[in-house]
């Protein structure tokens, strides 16, 4: 007799990640702290737990005592459809892993079951099955001529060819929120720093094709990091900014993974940069910034990789900030609600999270929610266009380093 | 809480019932635990690469992850092993209750657990004394009744330390909204056997003291009272361990291991 084939497979997984399916003692923190539960009405598919669960009980049916005695059980399309929907809905903000008393890295777990997923032909979701085409094609998830990543820097920019440090933009400030990476570029020249940075030569980092499991794929992610990391060595780095939290943690945690090999440079946050230079006595302001300033962690900037003082660092440095804090911060922030694929492939969810997450900012009466990302920058925009909170400002850090500084960035172009 | 062993002249015959039951108790772990290890082994060795068919490529995969170097915490092995799994912080920094709760069960359960197999482990040596003729040379409390008496004491004290927990589990599960509507039949299964346990010790010793626990009931019930506790508890707190919620003795303190601690 033929036996049936399980309706899963384990691609993709560690042997550690199929363990840790087992070690859920179902305590319910996560479910407590999820952003995308909470904002989607609390659907019970979304809350981790249960993701946890159904997938060792996918395991079980495929590969458990019973499945080898007598043949797998047959998981019907529909509930792994549902599954896929569910395991989708998460921005991979990393609160789960954070508050698990069992230490499962649950963010790792659903990047796994997305890519399982993809490889199955399942995965996907929605919209973020274009991410692929996109960046192979374009370089960038934008659909953007990636001639256009700097070539709108106004002439008073000066951007050397090789240089000690560079400056990796990002598709997001090159592209989209540009003031961001305007700033970024006009602090650096005013601070005397030689930089360079990679222009039209510059691939998506490939945090898009990461977070949705679809790395794997031609191995369009690895070759893209290997040719970033190529071409930033031929620039002469040493050191390479970020001002992009999903960048930051894709080239500190993702390239060396994919590529297989240390990073012949050092990752640094602007933020992490500013600092160091604040502590040199560098840095001249020369205007007051006389507002209430409360900061939102990015995830991949703050609870994955751990930079959480130099951003607040660089705004209590600012002359006339008054630095206040929200409830939730650091270790145990709330997410804005953009990563992951969401903001792309469920935007009603995005909203939902950053509206909540501007309500803990209106909380604490500030006038400007700055963060240090501008994936966050632009949904908690989103979200405060969404509640209607115009008094509220959103900014980056960076753009407020840069007015301190004096300097002007109303010849921003638009996207 | 008392061994069976001893108490009646049916001694002899129970002795060999609960070597077999022992035996076979860890035989269906063993299985259990070689199907689980199988099924973790199925992952690959690294990520992003194809699923192994080697049945070591989860202890690989474990001890890979444990010389790596993490980004956000990059704790010691020692202090893993000593804050997060002996002491149980990653419960503690969470709820104050939940970790009174846990830690009454895991010291009482552990250590009830550590003295059964001690006094296992005596009374074998003494019996495989008696037959080969070393028994006399044996130091003094290596023998039987002494090392049960030693015990005594210490197994009633864990006894109501683990009872303690078992108790502000099921309370929870029962009277906390939110406990009570997450919980499936794999959460209770694991409380309901373990109170069972944890009642029936409790009642198999007062039978045969004639304490409390007794509830009056008559001393010739003691040794079917004793052998129903022995075997439940080798049953469920042995062979059970692979299938069940159980796991988690194992598969925490592994996680724990791999991730450094976690986030
Ligand atoms: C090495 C160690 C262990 C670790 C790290 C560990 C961890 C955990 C965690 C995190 C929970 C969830 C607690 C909560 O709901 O907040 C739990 C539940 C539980 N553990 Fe353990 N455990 C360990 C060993 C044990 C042992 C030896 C036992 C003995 C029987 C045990 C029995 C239980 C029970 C009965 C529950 C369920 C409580 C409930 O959800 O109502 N654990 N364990
Ligand atoms: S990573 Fe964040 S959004 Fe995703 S399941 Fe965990 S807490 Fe929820
Ligand atoms: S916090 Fe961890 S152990 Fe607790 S229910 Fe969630 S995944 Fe399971």
């Amino acid at each position: 007799m033929v036996k049936r084939q399980p309706s899963i497979t384990t691609e993709n997984f560690t042997a550690v990640q199929l363990m840790e399916l087992d070690a859920c003692s179902r305590c319910g923190e996560c479910v407590n702290w999820c952003p995308t539960y909470d904002a989607s009405g609390q659907n019970p598919g979304l809350a981790p737990r249960d993701k946890i669960l159904r997938w060792a009980e996918f395991m079980k049916k495929s590969y458990g005592l019973r499945a080898r005695l007598f043949g797998p059980k047959q998981i019907p399309l529909e509930e792994l459809e549902q599954f896929k929907n569910d395991v989708y809905g998460c921005t991979t903000c990393g609160m789960c892993a954070t508050v698990c008393e069992s230490a499962i890295n649950t963010v790792e777990l659903w990047e796994s079951m997305r890519a399982n997923l993809v490889k199955s032909g399942i995965g996907p979701f929605g919209k973020q099955g274009m991410f692929l085409k996109l960046i192979g094609e374009y370089k960038n998830p934008y659909m953007a001529d990636n001639k256009d990543r700097i070539n709108w820097f106004p002439a008073d920019i000066k951007v050397e060819e090789q240089a000690e440090v560079l400056y990796f933009g990002g598709c997001t400030a090159e592209l989209r929120q540009r003031k961001l990476a305007l700033a970024t570029a006009r602090v650096l020249n005013k601070l005397g720093i030689k930089f360079t940075m990679l222009g039209e030569d510059e691939i998506c980092c490939g945090s898009a094709l990461i977070r949705t499991g679809q790395y794997f794929i031609n191995d369009t992610a690895k070759i893209n990091a290997q040719k970033n990391v190529d071409n930033i060595k031929a620039k002469g780095a040493k050191i390479v900014l970020y001002a992009c939290a999903g960048c930051y943690r894709a080239s500190l945690i993702d390239w060396p993974r994919l590529t297989g090999k240390e990073l012949p440079f050092k990752v640094v946050h602007v933020t992490e940069f500013l600092q160091d230079l604040i502590k040199k006595g560098e840095i001249k302001w020369e205007k007051s910034i006389d507002k209430k300033v409360t900061y939102h962690d990015p995830c991949h900037l703050g609870r994955h990789v751990g930079v959480f003082e130099p951003p607040r660092a660089v705004l209590e440095a600012i002359p006339g900030i008054q630095f206040i804090e929200m409830e939730r911060i650091k270790e145990n922030q709330r997410c804005c609600g953009a990563g992951g694929g969401v903001k792309a492939g469920i935007p009603d969810l995005a909203l939902g999270v950053a509206s909540t997450r501007v309500e803990d900012a209106l909380a604490t009466s500030a006038d400007i929610l700055s963060s240090a990302c501008p994936f966050c920058k632009r949904n908690l925009s989103d979200g405060r266009d969404a509640i209607g909170a115009k008094e509220l400002e959103v900014e980056d850090v960076i753009v407020l380093v840069a007015e301190a500084m004096g300097i002007d960035l109303s010849d921003t172009p638009a996207e | 809480m008392d061994y069976f062993s001893g108490i009646s002249d049916a001694l002899r015959v129970t002795f060999v019932q609960m070597m077999i039951l022992s035996i076979i108790a860890i035989g269906i772990f063993i299985v259990g635990m070689y199907i689980n290890f199988k099924k973790w082994s199925m992952g690959s060795t690294g990520y992003g690469q194809a699923p192994s068919k080697s049945i070591w490529a989860f202890p690989k995969m474990l001890m890979y992850q444990m010389s790596q170097h993490a980004h956000v915490h990059n704790q010691s092995v020692l202090e893993t092993i000593v804050l997060d799994i002996l002491f149980q912080r990653r419960i503690l920094r969470r709820s104050k209750i939940r970790w009174f709760m846990h830690i009454t069960i895991f010291i009482g359960w552990m250590t009830l657990f550590a003295m059964s197999g001690a006094m296992f482990f005596v009374e074998m040596t003494h019996m495989i004394g008696e037959r080969i003729g070393f028994a006399e040379t044996l130091p003094w409390f290596m023998s039987p009744e002494v090392f049960r008496e030693l015990l005594a004491v210490p197994n009633d004290v864990f006894s109501y330390i683990l009872l303690i927990g078992v108790v502000i589990a099921i309370y929870r599960r029962l009277f906390v909204a939110k406990a009570r509507e997450s919980t499936i039949a794999y959460d209770s299964i694991l409380i309901i056997g373990l109170a069972v346990i944890t009642i029936s010790g409790f009642i198999a010793d007062g039978i045969r003291t004639g304490r409390f626990w007794g509830f009056g009931i008559d001393y010739a019930y003691a040794p079917p009272a004793a052998l129903f506790h022995v075997v439940i508890s080798l049953l469920f707190c042995i062979a059970y361990i692979p299938f069940s919620k159980y796991i988690h003795i194992l598969a925490i303190p592994f996680t724990l291991l791999a991730n450094k601690g976690g986030e």
